[in-house]
């Protein structure tokens, strides 16, 4: 992790600039007061923070396309922002940038259950979608933690997972379209409901792309039917070696649950903190859901619960009731924050690795905490591999914020060692630029790039994240134009 | 040295043969005589079983074809976490009989898997029933290298599930037909091979029927992992495929059969014919066109698009699945104005991109239709990528 910027100046745009800005939102949606700047300061990694030059709040997309319009012409550069809860710096503003806030953005414009869609503006609360449509039997499946406050721009920006990813994928493999503005003020639909839009699979590229590619302002997501039946377990283990062999054992089984969630014991010690529920003091637990068609649920948690004891179970709790399984699912959806009732500082990592290397790979962060001398709290998806160590130390101790992003980012190189990632689902963002340059080779970086160039050969969206250094793009041609016949399509070019 | 021959019919891409054809050992070899062409100029396209060269336009230049059948190695397959890396021309039924070894399977089943490879796979975006549950493509790469126009070997994605460092290379490559680089390796996610496998037939289905039965087996909550309805006439054939753990499977079945009185169970044998029937339907030639559409639009489908072009058509016939909203059509045609008339008039009610078709019929039909507002967008990623225009130049969309 590199050290936080220190840029907190207020860096105005120019008052010609601000102006046009406020005929395009209004006066009450542009914000230039410092002091009301400084609420866009930081996004959820709060150890870095800049300011924008001005903030705008656009309702539709026509304005967000004016706004790119202006700030292009201004030169200036431009950072999407959905609620600001990315842990990676994604939000976080160019210093005297032009900061687009999605927060008027929020409605729900269409819905289409028969065929599994909804049309969304992106500063639509992922948990409002569910909510619009429960109460038929339909969700949508993507649940980040933070679901309750982050938003679906945010979360296509980002690619975000959830507990519940393993079985349904990510936010990626539920995007079916999107309507986004490009740096130079276009407008362009990528994908929709109708599957297979001939061309490349530019919807694919930009989820994901953390902002660097245009702003998203409208977006096609799929949704489900609920399963039949849910199942809810915890298991109990006297330490995550037994927890992480339950983990291969269910998976080599051939079951795949909906979830499987790990705690160790500090995170079980926090959560207890935080809830007041009776969690059990024990080396690790695992929480796990499957869900489906009743029957084959019935099976496999049967199966599922088998192979844990097996495995070394300790005990397997089922919660008695909804509230009970709610409850349950709280205490490990409010992990991250529990950890600050036994830590008043704490640096949230996000790292994959292979499913079958966990208890190695603990050991190793074990091993990076005993150096340290910093306590280590580990909460993941484990089914897919995904770490989130979090590193406890106190900011008061000289010198201990810097022992803990260390150990942070040695955490990542274990991860590499093991042929695993960088990030799962927080993202590159600015906090990890750096690590790029350790997962990937100069062509591979060079060839992303190029992905980057062609939405947005000036680098106005976003600049200076996800890429290690910065990248220009050369001067190969701009955005090719292609000749009315081609595009009236009446012939191929035999 | 690189071995290569001359060109025969069978290296010919939608119809154009190139001069020369490359057949490298390696990646490294692929990606020495790709430099090579840089300099040379020469104009490539990549080959893998050579099962879906028929789809979009003919290039505009071909000089070096390169085969990826001897790129056949697998790199890494771990089974315990479910993932496999493979080189681009391994054919698909190798990969399943490597991960079959070990319980696994990659939930991809476009027809013709033992010609089929990886790569191509990869390139032409093919998918069979198993879509219906497992997604396509892009739902189940994690990882990819290819070798660049200019010859530079890159990555994208890796080899865990879960990965969000950098842009999406292996989603770009989906679909591109080679226009931007060759697929080198690709890394997938597996699943278990299920315990049990049923599949049953629903005869003599209208379009409405179908589409009642797509929305009461979703109230039900019943989940197919593969659905297909074949036209018999104006009617349809449909089969429900549900996998999992017996207890599960033996459920779900008598649920639907408790749904619907004519539904038949099929045993092994009919199993299989039915599922090769649709293979069979599928790979028809020498004419195939895709649609996509609404899967509620399916009366509209039946009633104005299909019945059209089907009367055109000899033998083939035309798949639906329902729950994609994704359909082709295929057969045998001598009547290339009228054919190519139809799909004009297709396109007015639904996208409709020609995957196959006698030469005749594509100069008088463009082969992918309209290409929509983000066409200046994909151009300008082909221009980065193949800046020379030496991929494949012409065949993809909007003359891309
Ligand atoms: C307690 C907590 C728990 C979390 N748990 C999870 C988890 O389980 N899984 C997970 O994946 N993440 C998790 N996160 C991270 C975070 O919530 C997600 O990354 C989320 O998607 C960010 O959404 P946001 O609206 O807050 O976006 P922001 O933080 O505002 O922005 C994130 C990125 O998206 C870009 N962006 C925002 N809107 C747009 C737009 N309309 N167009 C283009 N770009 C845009 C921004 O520029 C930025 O790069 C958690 C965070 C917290 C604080």
């Amino acid at each position: 992790m590199s050290t936080a910027p220190l840029e907190t100046r207020a860096s105005t745009v120019p008052s010609e600039v601000a102006d046009r800005l406020r005929s395009i939102v209004g006066e009450r949606n542009c914000i230039v007061e410092s002091s009301q700047l400084r609420t866009y300061e930081s996004d959820g990694l709060t150890s870095f923070h800049a300011m924008p030059g001005i903030v705008v709040l656009p309702a539709s997309t026509e304005e967000v396309a004016q706004i790119v319009r202006v700030a292009r012409e201004a030169s200036l550069p431009i950072v999407p922002r959905g609620a600001g809860t990315g842990l990676s710096g994604g939000a976080l503003p160019v210093p005297g940038c032009v900061l687009v806030g999605m927060s008027r953005m929020r409605s729900i414009l269409e819905i289409d259950l028969e065929n599994g869609w909804m049309r969304v503006q992106p500063g639509v609360i992922n948990l409002d979608v569910s909510k619009r449509i429960g109460a038929e039997g339909y969700y949508y499946a993507p649940d980040p933690s933070s679901q309750s406050v982050c938003t679906i721009g945010g979360n296509v920006a980002e690619n975000s997972g959830g507990a519940h990813c393993l079985k349904y994928g990510f936010t990626v493999n539920h995007v079916l379209g999107a309507r986004i503005v490009l740096s130079d003020g276009e407008v362009v639909d990528l994908g929709g409901p109708v599957a297979d839009a001939p061309g490349y699979d530019l919807l694919g590229v930009l989820v994901g792309s953390e902002g660097t590619l245009g702003i998203v302002t409208e977006v096609v997501l799929r949704i489900l039917r609920k399963p039949q039946a849910t199942r809810t377990f915890l298991a109990t283990f006297p330490s995550t070696e037994e927890a992480g062999n339950a983990v291969s054992a269910i998976i080599a089984g051939g079951i795949v649950p909906a979830a499987i969630e790990m705690m160790d014991r500090l995170a079980i010690v926090a959560a207890k903190a935080a809830t007041g529920v009776d969690w059990p003091d024990v080396g690790a637990v695992l929480l796990m859901d499957v869900d489906g068609p009743l029957a084959e649920v019935e099976h496999t948690s049967a199966a599922a619960i088998e192979m844990a004891c097996a495995a070394g179970a300790l005990e397997i709790r089922r919660p008695k009731d909804e509230d009970e399984r709610a409850l349950l699912w709280k205490g490990r959806r409010s992990a991250f924050a529990a950890v600050g009732r036994i830590s008043p500082n704490y640096v949230v990592q996000d790292g994959v690795i292979p499913r079958s290397k966990i208890a190695e790979v603990l050991g190793d962060i074990e091993t990076l905490s005993r150096e340290s001398g910093l306590r280590i709290a580990n909460v993941f998806h484990a089914g897919d591999g995904n770490l989130h160590p979090l590193v406890l130390y106190d900011a008061k101790v000289p010198g201990q914020e810097k022992l803990a992003e260390d150990v942070a980012g040695e955490i990542l190189r274990v991860c590499l060692r093991f042929g695993g990632s960088i990030t799962g689902e927080h993202g590159v963002g600015a906090d990890k630029t750096a690590f790029m340059a350790e997962m990937f080779n100069e062509s591979d970086l060079e060839t992303m790039n190029r992905i980057r160039c062609a939405f947005d050969p000036q680098n106005r969206f976003n600049p200076g994240k996800v890429f290690p250094t910065p990248r220009l793009c050369g001067d190969r041609p701009g955005i090719y134009r292609p000749h009315s016949a081609e595009l009236s399509g009446q012939a191929d070019r035999v | 040295m690189i071995s290569s021959r001359p060109a025969t019919e069978n290296d010919s891409v939608v119809g154009v043969m190139p001069k020369v054809v490359c057949l490298p050992d390696t990646v490294d070899d692929a990606a020495s005589r790709i430099a090579e062409s840089e300099r040379t100029g020469e104009s490539l396209a990549f080959i893998g079983g050579g099962t879906d060269l028929e789809i979009g336009s003919p290039p505009d230049r071909l000089d070096v074809v390169i085969r990826t059948e001897r790129l056949d190695r697998v790199i890494e397959h771990a089974p315990s976490d479910q993932i496999i890396t493979v080189e681009a021309g391994m054919t698909l039924t190798r990969l399943q009989s490597v991960a079959g070894a070990h319980g696994q399977r990659l939930a991809l089943d476009p027809p013709l898997a033992d010609r089929a490879t990886i790569g191509g796979i990869i390139a032409a975006n093919a998918f069979g029933p198993l879509r219906t549950r497992y997604g396509s493509v892009r739902d189940l790469i994690i990882g990819i290298s290819i070798i660049r126009a200019d010859g530079v070997i890159a990555r994208g994605g890796g080899k865990v599930v879960k990965n969000v460092a950098g842009f999406d290379l292996p989603k770009l490559m989906v679909g591109s037909l080679g226009t931007l680089g060759m697929i080198a390796t690709a890394t997938f996610r597996l699943h278990p091979l299920p315990e049990a496998s049923e599949t049953l037939l629903i005869k003599n289905q209208s379009a409405s029927d179908l589409r009642n039965l797509m929305a009461e087996m979703k109230r039900m909550q019943l989940e197919a992992a593969a659905l297909a309805a074949i036209t018999v006439g104006p009617r349809f054939d449909v089969a429900v495929r549900f996998e999992g753990f017996r207890t599960g499977v033996v459920d779900q079945r008598e649920r639907l059969r408790s749904l619907i009185a004519v539904c038949e169970l099929l045993d092994p044998v009919g199993e299989q014919r039915f599922w090769r029937r649709h293979d069979e339907i599928r790979a028809a030639g020498p004419m195939r066109l895709k649609i996509a559409a609404l899967p509620s639009a399916i009366e509209l489908v039946m009633r104005d698009v299909v019945p059209p072009l089907r009367g055109l058509l000899a033998a083939g016939g035309f798949i639906w699945y329902p729950k994609l909203g994704l359909g082709f059509l295929t057969g045998a045609t001598t009547a290339d104005q009228e054919i190519a008339a139809a799909i004009r008039k297709a396109r007015e009610t639904l996208a409709l991109t020609i995957e196959a078709a006698p030469l005749g019929v594509r100069k008088l039909a463009n082969s992918w239709g309209e290409p929509g507002a983000a066409l200046p967008l994909m151009h300008a990623m082909k221009q980065r990528f193949d800046p020379t225009r030496r991929l494949s130049p012409g065949r993809f969309v909007g003359g891309i």
